[in-house]
């Protein structure tokens, strides 16, 4: 299971971008400047963007999702419950898992941005896709909702997982680093060695490497050890 | 056509020509045809349904002693000349025609109206097409009984971005009116194009009759 990207190029105007490599089966994070053309590669890799050259393929994937950066867009139902259904998944079961019981008729579209984004991502997460891309899943998530998320997704193991974001502060654990810059997609490798050569790396892992601590992953309990270490 | 009043004039009067007659429709679609050059641009996929809601109307009227097919004639070129007027929005245009026909109070105000409810038509194309990938995303089959909720949706979008929209211009101190200076740049085409469609509609108001002088 894999995907392949084979110079592919998409440009719109001055701007541009280009991306060669293969995603393995695994937890891969994408990270790069807001305009780098995140959202735009995460759409190229989900099928729902052609790009302007060059080819994708897609081996041995036979179900993928990607969950957009705004969960509005993923609303199908006018209630709560129709659109828990609309995912074919319980709804009693998933409102309970997001503290949303009693609101079964609550249109979705009348929830806090934060609210229908953690709705929303305890739908993706509610089943398993050979390939499921996230686009900025930490957005409009408090602290406590970003590390709940972290673990569920630390637990996938199955599959391609493909992570675009420019958080700063919480990650799941993962197996490569990817980011964007100057125009392209730079693989960057599998962690731990990945990290010295991450130009997107967050302040304090960037410190951590300085002082010769690289930490095993992401997660905040591998940066708490890499901290602790003497 | 570049400039919106040349472009709303030639649609009001193009409307009103494939209105009044059979002959004045046909005028009016060779207009479309010879100005706009957007036969090959046309999105079936938004056309289909509305003709096809007018050819039900046209085969009511038909049944019931009517005249269907010049019916159905005439409003598909109307609908032609709205899609190309719609086609050809570009944001801000009716605040300057408002200004430049009504002046600055409820010329603006129906201008800034206008402009608006143009957006919203445009956001809604742009919900509507998400609500479709998402619906491809999820593997729901696209059916009637998906139309309900996706409208439901895209209502309550509209409603809640124009509350929202409401609640800025109260905050920013908008009560009526404002100063704004219409700027406008007919290029000659645009004037020729405006004329001709003058003429469609002075040739649709004269009888046939006047042109040639039948003897018996």
């Amino acid at each position: 299971m894999r995907i392949v990207l084979d110079d592919v190029r998409i440009s719109r105007e001055e701007w541009s971008l280009s991306a060669r490599g293969i995603f393995t089966e695994g937890t891969h994070l994408v990270s790069g400047d807001i305009g780098s053309g995140k959202t735009t590669l995460s759409l190229m890799l989900a099928g729902l963007l052609k790009p302007s050259s060059g080819t994708i393929g897609r081996e041995e994937i036979v179900s993928r999702m990607i969950s957009f950066q705004f969960p509005e867009h993923h609303v199908t139902g006018s209630t709560l419950r129709e659109e828990c259904a609309s995912w074919g998944i319980d709804p009693d079961t998933v409102l309970a898992s997001v503290n949303l019981t009693g609101k079964e008729d609550f249109p979705p579209l009348k929830l806090s941005r934060g609210e229908l984004k953690r709705l929303h991502l305890a739908c993706v997460m509610a089943k398993q896709y050979d390939l499921l891309i996230l686009d900025e899943p930490f957005s409009s998530l408090d602290c406590r909702e970003k590390e709940r998320i972290c673990n569920d997704l630390s637990l996938c193991t199955q599959g391609i997982t493909i992570i675009f974001t420019h958080e700063q502060m919480q990650f799941p654990r993962v197996d490569f680093i990817w980011e964007i810059t100057g125009g392209s997609l730079c693989s960057r490798g599998r962690l731990p060695d990945a990290l010295p050569a991450w130009e997107h790396a967050p302040a304090v892992i960037k410190k951590l490497i300085r002082r010769g601590n690289l930490p095993e992953n992401l997660t905040q309990k591998d940066l708490m050890e890499a901290a602790c270490r003497t | 056509m570049q400039d919106i009043r040349l472009r709303t004039g030639a649609a009001i009067l193009l409307s009103l020509a494939a209105f009044m007659s059979l002959a004045g429709a046909a005028l009016a679609l060779a207009w479309w045809l010879i100005f706009t050059g957007r036969f090959a641009r046309i999105k079936i996929r938004m056309l289909l349904p509305v003709a096809g809601m007018l050819a039900f109307f046209s085969i009511v009227l038909a049944l019931t002693g009517g005249d269907g097919l010049s019916y159905f004639f005439r409003m598909m070129v109307i609908l032609l000349i709205g899609f190309w007027m719609f086609a050809g929005h570009k944001s801000g245009e009716y605040l300057h025609l408002g200004v430049w026909l009504l002046g600055d109070r409820i010329g603006f105000e129906l201008g800034m109206l206008a402009d608006m409810g143009m957006q919203t038509m445009h956001l809604l194309t742009r919900d509507s097409g998400q609500i479709r990938v998402a619906e491809q995303l999820k593997g729901m089959n696209a059916g009637w009984r998906n139309l309900a909720p996706a409208g439901f949706i895209l209502v309550s979008g509209a409603l809640s971005r124009a509350e929202s929209t409401a609640e800025i211009m109260a905050a920013r101190g908008y009560r009526d009116g404002g100063s704004f200076c219409p700027v406008f740049v007919p290029p000659v085409k645009d004037m020729l194009a405006g004329a001709a469609a003058l003429c469609v509609l002075a040739i649709s108001f004269i009888p046939v009759s006047e042109f040639f002088i039948l003897y018996c």
